[in-house]
């Protein structure tokens, strides 16, 4: 093989080399920090690892909602199945209940602990997955 | 009706930019042709603007007649806010879009000659862009459409956490930023077009590509600043896809401007800095697309229409697909065969392209995947901050490392590491020791963070040390470079003592009662109900006493508008140098405590003050006299 086309292959064979594993350190990455989004009923078909982190979304239950002291806890809901969600801290201003939230945590003994507490900026919001006509 | 003759002068003005950019592209490129264009170009300028500031009139006047006007703005609102309303919502945040693309459009015409060879073909492309713009406005999102026969009497309001002084001007900071990049993408493909390997388009737009750059850095920070005050959750960047949208054509921004600069001084790169300035422009265009098609969820997305999406989709599409082939088919342009020397500036830099491309792609995948994942596994998912952390993280260590020895590198001559052992050494040295500082005093401690503090300290102090020779013994300082860097330095230094210092915590408290926090002693004064001018508060009162016995007040409120019967928390600040004392008040308990969340955010301020220092250093650069 002549020298210059050989020098040519062995660059673009190192650039090759690099891409891919660069590429796949990302997506490795990305893998290792996916947040899956489940409603109550799909999480009862799955089998979730307390370590994942994940995100629940549904409706905040009517009369669910419990204070004590600095902690929140409520009941997730798509009127099929729920799930008790325990919470430290404010929750946003749009939370409240018979409307839309979405809660990423973990998941322990049929008890989700949140680490955040989202409700939408947007007073028609519907969690995704969600379409229940009131 | 005065919003007819707006909306005809819109059409008009479409016409004519059209027949700008028809002549532009068919016609062989004489003296008077080019002339001819850029007139022509004035003129669709002269119409939209025209067409612009009537329906800025009309906003001012309460011309309730007009939907969009009635929708988004109210009669007790200030003028302010009333021309703000404007870009509050889809249709006229895309017509301030277009009016911004064609005002870049228009400067460059006044100030570039009409000698200049490629003027008339960029005049030609930018006006083809506005056209594809207005005919988006005009199909799918017409701001003109009226209520008749009767106008209501009154309007909606405007978002009540859009009345701000800081995201009034956010979004059109941001947008002249976004637009401003259609110069160096016309000028490229006219480049391309022209076919003329000798003809210097990268000097032409330095200056222009900066001053995009400027708006697109301020503009990302005043919504970065917005959101840690207005919003109530204390962070100052969130990694919602929204802001990943911005930040990517900030990234590609970068990237481009510092390959340009090895294009203007040595003619390497060219395929680099080509290829980049289709990046910005067409991830800046991508942006649009992911926050007004409503693809993806976020709390700043428009309220959304999949014809919105389809078209904009298309669009993006045709503009990536034309310059890419164009691209290609003229690559040898670019060629240049002459090898870049290992370790000199031009080296460093095409190694920071690398960087900056991996950063932008990663962020590409983490927008994108979950739609991807949807789609094939029929599972949503989200990317949240970890993976971005995980990904930024060691990136920016190691491009600041390169950053740091590439200091002293020289252009188109290799590094001699050598000459330079005293300034690297130095500055290693009191990295080190301000490092060891910071690891003895804390509890809390990531080996990363450490990290990027180090390298953080040590773009400063090197930087220092150029700044104090520069002085000293007159020795040659490129300002603009210096203080970018110098601000990036500050930037990660901030970042990292912010997210291992900041603390938070829920606190459960009743009106006369105290509180304890870190060194912070919170005593619950009051609590009243306040009547605002579109709104009704409660407002509480917190005397807050730091261990040095200094006391300050804050009144952190909940407001809720009587209009939308929307709910905001007002947060309350307490600003020193260092740390801000954050509070918001959440809800009532039934035994009458409040909850109240307390935060101590350190160096937040430094952050902001990084960013605003980066934007200044283009100032440097754009005021500067001297050449390239």
């Amino acid at each position: 093989m002549n020298p210059i086309r050989k020098k040519r292959l062995l660059s673009i064979f190192f650039v090759f080399l690099f891409s891919v594993s660069g590429v796949s350190l990302i997506l490795y990455s990305l893998n290792s920090n996916l947040d899956y989004f489940f409603t109550p009923s799909e999480l009862k078909e799955v089998d979730i690892p307390t370590k994942k982190r994940i995100k629940i979304g549904g409706m905040v239950l009517e009369g669910s909602v419990d204070r004590n002291a600095s902690d929140i806890s409520f009941t997730i809901t798509d009127y099929e199945n729920s799930i008790v969600v325990l919470f430290e801290g404010i929750v946003p201003d749009l939370f409240k209940e018979g409307s839309g939230v979405v809660a990423l945590g973990y998941l322990n003994d049929e008890i989700f602990y949140a680490e955040e507490v989202l409700a939408k900026h947007d007073e028609n919001y519907m969690p995704p997955n969600l379409d229940i006509e009131k | 009706m005065i919003v007819e003759i707006s909306h005809f002068l819109a059409i008009i003005s479409t016409a004519l930019f059209f027949l700008a950019g028809l002549f532009a592209l068919t016609i062989k490129n004489t003296f008077y042709t080019t002339n001819l264009i850029s007139k022509t170009f004035s003129h669709a300028f002269l119409f939209f603007s025209a067409s612009f500031f009537i329906y800025i009139y009309l906003a001012i006047t309460d011309d309730f007649s007009v939907q969009y006007i009635a929708n988004h703005s109210n009669s007790a609102l200030p003028i302010f806010y009333k021309i703000s309303s404007i870009w509050s919502a889809h249709e006229g945040s895309m017509f301030l879009w277009i009016f911004f693309l064609a005002l870049w459009g228009f400067i460059f015409n006044i100030f570039i000659k009409n000698t200049e060879i490629l003027k008339p073909k960029t005049i030609g492309i930018i006006s083809l862009v506005i056209v594809g713009f207005l005919l988006f406005l005009l199909i799918t999102s017409n701001p003109f459409v009226t209520i008749l026969p009767i106008a209501p009497v009154n309007g909606a309001d405007i978002n009540p956490v859009l009345q701000d002084p800081a995201l009034a001007i956010h979004p059109p900071t941001l947008y002249l930023g976004y637009v401003g990049f259609v110069i160096p993408f016309a000028c490229s493909m006219a480049f391309l077009i022209n076919n003329d390997a000798s003809v210097k388009w990268e000097s032409l737009v330095r200056k222009w590509s900066v001053m995009a750059w400027i708006f697109l850095t301020i503009g990302i920070t005043l919504g970065s600043w917005w959101a840690y005050y207005e919003l109530g959750w204390g962070g100052y960047w969130f990694w919602d896809p929204v802001e990943n949208v911005a930040l990517m054509p900030w990234l590609a921004a970068t990237a481009f401007l510092h390959s340009l600069s090895v294009s203007i001084k040595s003619s390497h790169l060219r395929t680099w800095t080509i290829l980049l300035s289709i990046s910005v422009f067409s991830l800046s265009l991508f942006g649009a697309f992911i926050v007004r098609s409503g693809i993806i969820d976020s709390v700043h997305s428009f309220a959304n229409d999949p014809q919105r999406g389809l078209y904009l989709l298309a669009f993006i599409s045709a503009i990536i697909l034309i310059s890419l082939s164009l691209f290609i088919s003229r690559f040898s342009l670019t060629r240049n065969h002459r090898s870049i020397k290992t370790l000199s500036k031009e080296s460093f830099i095409s190694i920071n392209n690398i960087f900056f491309v991996t950063l932008i792609f990663s962020i590409m995948l983490g927008v994108t995947y979950p739609l991807i994942y949807e789609y094939f596994y029929d599972q949503k998912i989200s990317v949240g901050a970890p993976f971005y952390n995980a990904i930024f993280i060691p990136i920016v260590i190691l491009a600041s490392i390169f950053l740091f020895f590439s200091i002293e590198s020289k252009w188109s001559r290799s590094l001699d590491l050598k000459i330079f052992i005293n300034p690297i050494f130095i500055s290693l040295f009191l990295s080190f020791v301000a490092t060891l500082i910071v690891f003895i005093n804390l509890e809390k401690i990531n080996i990363f963070v450490l990290l990027s503090i180090f390298t953080g300290l040590l773009i400063i102090f090197r930087y220092l040390i150029e700044i104090w020779s520069s002085f000293v013994y007159k020795k040659y300082l490129n300002p603009f470079s210096a203080i970018a860097h110098f601000a990036l330095g500050l930037l990660l230094v901030s970042i990292s003592l912010n997210s291992l210092l900041s603390s938070e915590r829920a606190l459960n408290i009743k009106i006369n009662e105290y509180e304890e926090y870190k060194d912070l002693n919170i005593y619950f004064r009051d609590l009243n109900l306040v009547k605002g001018p579109n709104y009704d508060s409660v407002k509480a009162n917190f005397v807050v006493e730091d261990q040095n016995g200094k006391s300050f007040n804050l009144y952190p409120e909940k407001r809720r508008y009587s209009r939308r019967g929307q709910i905001t928390t007002e947060t309350a600040i307490y600003i020193t140098p260092f740390r801000d004392i954050y509070l918001t008040i959440g809800d009532q308990l039934e035994d009458g405590s409040w909850i109240v969340n307390i935060q101590i955010n350190f160096l937040i301020r430094w952050i902001w003050f990084s960013a605003f220092l980066m934007a200044f250093a283009g100032v440097v650069l754009i005021s500067s006299k001297r050449k390239v």
